[in-house]
Parts: C-alpha cells; sequence; structure tokens
C-alpha cells in the first residue's frame, strides 16, 4: 500500500506543486518583508509586473505544448511592436496598426513552420528567426527606439480595478486560451499534435496544420506581447528582451511539464510567471541586488526540470512494475487454465 | 455470410522492390467479409511489408489491390482509411498525456449541440459515454476512462489501440481490419481478451488480417492461414486442413512450396 501512496504523492506535486511554491513563497515573504509584502498594494505591483512577462509565458507555453520550443518570441515581439509603432507614427489608424503587429506575429510563426515542419531543428530554425526580427526591427526604426506616440493608454498605462492595464489582456489571453485548450476540438488536436503526431496522423487528421498552429500562435501571442510593452514603457524598442524568454520558459517548466510538449495548463504557468515576479518583489523590498534575481530564475528552471524528469521516471518505474505484476498474475491464471484443461 | 464471389480485400501479382531487393514476389491474397486470414512467417519473410503495402504505407512496384472487386491505389494511410481499412500497428500510436477517450475518439470527436458545437466544443459527457459504450462492446477491461494512458497497463494500452481500431472499422460497411503483431508483450488474460476481440470483430463481417508469430492466436481465430518465405507466398491453406506441424514447416521452409493455391 506504502508504494502506490508515494506514487500518487509525486504525480500531486507534479500537478500542484507551483501552487504550494506559490503559497510557501508568499507566506515566507510576508513574514520576512513585513509589512510591506503581504498588502494588497504590493499584491497587485506583482500582478502588474508579471504582466507582461506573463504574457510572453503564454506565448512560449502554447509553442510547448504542440511541442515546439519557440525561442524566436523575443525578436518577433520587438518587430511587431516597432512594426506598429511606426505606422502609427505614420497617420495609419490604431486599429489597423493593432491588426499589422498581429499579422506579423502569425506570419514569423507561419515562417517557423515551415522549415520546423521540412524536418529543420526547430531550436535553431527559431534561434534565426530570432537574429532576422531583431535585425529586422531595428532597420524599421533606424536603430534607436520610438517614442512619442499617444492612443495605446487602454492598453498601456491606464489603470482598471486598481490593476495595470496589461493585465487585463493577460486575463483575455489566458481565458481564451485555457478555453481553447480544454473545451475544444482544435485544443485537444492541438495537446495531440505534442504529444504524438504520428497518433494523430494516423486517426486520418492532418496533424502538420496543428503543428503549424503551434508556431503561428506562439508567434502572434509574442505581438501581443510586443503590442503590451510598446504601450506600457511608452516606447518601442527593437532590443529583444530575452529575459522575457528566461523567465517564460521558466513559468512553464515550473508549471510541472516537460518540455517535451503534449501536455500543460495555462492557468499553471500563469501561478508560475506570478512566483518569479513575487522573487523579484520581495528582492526590491529587502534592497538586494536585481541580478540575483536573473541567477534565481536560471536556478530555478534547471531544478523544475530535474524535479520533472525524476517524477517521470519514478512514474514509469512504477507502471512497469505494476506491469510485471499483472504478468506474474497472468501467470498463475494460464497455468491454472492449463492445469483445468488437462484435467479435462 | 456475404456473396463467396465478393472479396473484401484482393491482391492481385503484388511485387515490391527496395532497390534490387525484391521484398515481396507475386502475392496473391483474397479476404472475404467476416474472415480471419492469419499472415505467418519468419522475421524478413515479407508479411510487415505486405501489410505496409495494403495500408498504403508502401507503395507496391507491381501489382493490383482490390478493395470490395473495385482496384484502388494508395498514396498514403489516410487512402487506405478512407477505403474502410484500418491498422493496428505495434507500435501503439497513443497520446499518453490524454485518457482513453480522448484517444478513442481522436479525429472524431463529438461536439457539442448548437452554436457552441459550430465553435468546436467538445461534448466532454458524450465522448465519455460513446467510449465507455464502445470499450464495453469489445470486452476490454479498463478501470478508468479518464485517467491518461501513460497510467494504464501494457495490456490495456493495447487494448485502447485495438479498440480505436475496431471500432473505426466496424462503423463502416464490410471494413477491413490489419493487425501487427497485437499480443506481442502481452500477458495470458489480455491475449484472451485480443482473441474475443478478434472473433468479435470476425462475426460482425469485418474482414481481419492478422500478422504474427504466436500460433496458437493464428489456429485459434482464423480461417484460413498464409505463409510467406523469403517473399513469397508458400502456402494459403483452411485451418482446419492443416495443422502446426506442417505450418513451422512452411514458416522454416522444411515443406515444399504448396501447390494450387
Amino acid at each position: 500500500m506504502r508504494k502506490p501512496d508515494s506514487l500518487s504523492l509525486l504525480i500531486f506535486t507534479r500537478s500542484w506543486g507551483i501552487v504550494i511554491l506559490f503559497a510557501l513563497l508568499f507566506g515566507a515573504f510576508s513574514i520576512w518583508g513585513f509589512p510591506i509584502f503581504g498588502t494588497y498594494v504590493n499584491f497587485s505591483l506583482i500582478l502588474g509586473a508579471a504582466s507582461i512577462s506573463t504574457i510572453f509565458a503564454a506565448s512560449i507555453a502554447m509553442g510547448v505544448f504542440s511541442g515546439a520550443l519557440d525561442l524566436s518570441v523575443p525578436g518577433t515581439a520587438a518587430l511587431s511592436g516597432v512594426v506598429m509603432i511606426k505606422l502609427l507614427q505614420s497617420g495609419v489608424p490604431l486599429w489597423l496598426d493593432i491588426i499589422a503587429a498581429l499579422v506579423v506575429g502569425a506570419l514569423v510563426g507561419l515562417f517557423n513552420a515551415f522549415f520546423a515542419l521540412r524536418g529543420l531543428n526547430p531550436l535553431a530554425v527559431t534561434i534565426g528567426t530570432l537574429s532576422v526580427t531583431s535585425g529586422l526591427a531595428a532597420i524599421v526604426t533606424n536603430g534607436p527606439p520610438l517614442f512619442g506616440f499617444t492612443g495605446l493608454e487602454f492598453i498601456g498605462t491606464n489603470q482598471y480595478f486598481g490593476l495595470p492595464a496589461p493585465f487585463m489582456v493577460v486575463a483575455i489571453v489566458y481565458i481564451v486560451g485555457t478555453v481553447f485548450l480544454t473545451q475544444t476540438r482544435g485544443g485537444a488536436r492541438f495537446l495531440a499534435a505534442g504529444g504524438n503526431a504520428e497518433a494523430l496522423r494516423r486517426s486520418g487528421v492532418n496533424a502538420n496544420l496543428y503543428r503549424s498552429m503551434g508556431f503561428i500562435i506562439s508567434g502572434t501571442l509574442a505581438a501581443v506581447g510586443g503590442i503590451v510593452t510598446a504601450a506600457y514603457t511608452t516606447q518601442a524598442s527593437p532590443m529583444a528582451a530575452t529575459s522575457a524568454l528566461f523567465s517564460g520558459l521558466t513559468a512553464v517548466a515550473l508549471s510541472g511539464i516537460s518540455l517535451a510538449g503534449g501536455r500543460g495548463s495555462l492557468p499553471k504557468v500563469f501561478v508560475g510567471s506570478v512566483v518569479i515576479s513575487e522573487i523579484t518583489s520581495i528582492l526590491n523590498i529587502k534592497n538586494i541586488q536585481p541580478f540575483w534575481g536573473t541567477v534565481i530564475t536560471g536556478a530555478l528552471l534547471i531544478g523544475a526540470l530535474y524535479l520533472e524528469l525524476t517524477i517521470q521516471k519514478q512514474v514509469s518505474k512504477r507502471v512497469v512494475e505494476s506491469k510485471n505484476a499483472e504478468r506474474q498474475q497472468n501467470a498463475i491464471a494460464a497455468d491454472a487454465a492449463e492445469a483445468k484443461k488437462q484435467e479435462a | 455470410m456475404a456473396d463467396k464471389a465478393e472479396f473484401a480485400l484482393s491482391l492481385e501479382g503484388i511485387n515490391l522492390y527496395y532497390g534490387y531487393v525484391r521484398a515481396l514476389s507475386d502475392i496473391n491474397l483474397n479476404v472475404r467479409p467476416g474472415e480471419c486470414v492469419a499472415l505467418l512467417g519468419d522475421n524478413g519473410a515479407g508479411k510487415s511489408t505486405l501489410l505496409k503495402v495494403i495500408s498504403g504505407a508502401h507503395k507496391p512496384s507491381h501489382g493490383v489491390i482490390k478493395v470490395h472487386n473495385k482496384p484502388v491505389e494508395f498514396h498514403s494511410p489516410r487512402d487506405s482509411a478512407n477505403a474502410g481499412i484500418e491498422m493496428v500497428y505495434q507500435d501503439l500510436a497513443l497520446v499518453d498525456a490524454q485518457d482513453t477517450a480522448t484517444n478513442l475518439l481522436l479525429g472524431k470527436e463529438i461536439l457539442r449541440p448548437g452554436i457552441l458545437g459550430l465553435l468546436g466544443f467538445l461534448d466532454r459527457k458524450a465522448m465519455k459515454e460513446e467510449a465507455k459504450r464502445e470499450v464495453a462492446q469489445l470486452g476490454v477491461k479498463i478501470d478508468t476512462l479518464t485517467r491518461p494512458v501513460e497510467m494504464l497497463s501494457g495490456g490495456q494500452r493495447q487494448g485502447v489501440a485495438l479498440a480505436r481500431s475496431a471500432v473505426r472499422v466496424a462503423k463502416k460497411a464490410e471494413g477491413i481490419l490489419l493487425l501487427d503483431e497485437p499480443t506481442a508483450a502481452l500477458g495470458y488474460e489480455q491475449k484472451v481478451m485480443v482473441e474475443q476481440m478478434i472473433k468479435r470483430m470476425v462475426a460482425n463481417n469485418i474482414a481481419v488480417v492478422l500478422v504474427t508469430h504466436d500460433l496458437p492466436l493464428a489456429f485459434s481465430t482464423a480461417d484460413r492461414m498464409v505463409v510467406l518465405n523469403r517473399s513469397r507466398k508458400v502456402a494459403d491453406v483452411a485451418t482446419k486442413d492443416t495443422n502446426n506441424d506442417e505450418i513451422v514447416g512452411w514458416i522454416t521452409g522444411a515443406r515444399a512450396t504448396m501447390e494450387n493455391m
């Protein structure tokens, strides 16, 4: 009886570890950072600070779920942002600029998908795209960031219910994404494409369509991140913010999945992203050098993946053990059947 | 039983070359609806290659494939699936992280009625019920349909993979089911389960082609035995007219090729 219990404990850790980690850190930091950390104001600051990296986390997560680790996200974001602002500054109406930025993101995703599906290593392809897009972004701005525009306050510097506007974008992205993944046929096939594209193909579904969708959704969400970044910081920088890639990837790993694809939950990625922001906040409050945040993010990424690997190994070991037990029982059953036959 | 002259599947003069190697030479094979044909032979005899030709994974160099007396040409497994042929592969091709119901209904998910359905929303409850019904119909024992299949035992995973193809083939009138080593690595109880599942499919007028090394399984389920040896067909005989020793003789090549097949 002991073994199945420890197995379910491991699975519980994988499923809910991030929520427990969030609660533990929140409790510990509330005491350590008393009286500042545990207040509503600080919590809304944490959520606000997390919002932009949370959008990038969603972008990376959707790629990972469908089996595509997209490293071009920061470059796509930068390119989409500068394209939008450049158009805005040339007098094109705002709604058209936003659509143009989203289309740029989707096209970059399509570009990645085209080469990755032809068998090139997706990591190499998306790193190449990262370089291409950030270069193009710099070409668009001629070097320095673009300043001085208005109209984007509604997703940038405004506040709703005491939370910064980007948080509303986060809410929409995560709610729509979660409904898509858990409730729709497209979502089920999207996850299946990440888990076992061959199974999907043999079921008569165009698996490549769903694999491409991973890159395209990832690219489009990267564009959303780029738009919100420009709105929030009131400038469009052609520099690809690679730190968003690291914290996004860490948030995905903290949500308790391997980066192999086929599984995942956006709400947990959200919690993972907030955990990283919690850590940044306490470092601020305690006046600790912010560079430690970068160190901790990297360590968390590796630690979370290592924990996931350990749990995965344990789970498959247990499944094999139960299979062996089943086989023994079967051997006994076979002997019994044989004996019966001989009697008859 | 359908008209005797009507074959669900017939292969005429199938040849396949891999470069200069002849993997299949002049294979003729007929399978009637409601008939199970066991395809036997040693490793490398060409059984799996022949199965891949039927399933559309390989294109024959020469020869004709007919499904219900109509010549067909397969360019991909999808073409053969459209013609009513389902194959259960040795590697089961399940989506590990998803549950039995989702795996069973992959590619033919049930949508909710109304506007939500048009938007692609799944009817999880109906899917679970449908999966439960299908699994029960096939006599597969699976404790919980909502557990990810990676948590199931080998036998249960085999059951899910078999059930998936079996259900699809049963939906089409007079379908054809190809099984590649369905009992490899299975325990006694699961073997019995697979055996019963094959018998049930045959009783439902499905044509079954069974590739196996498991002679007891072949004898208990097949109406006819076809033996391949070094890419050629060496025997094609009704199960009731032969015995274990003869079959082993053909498989190993110790016995001369049958005449008038």
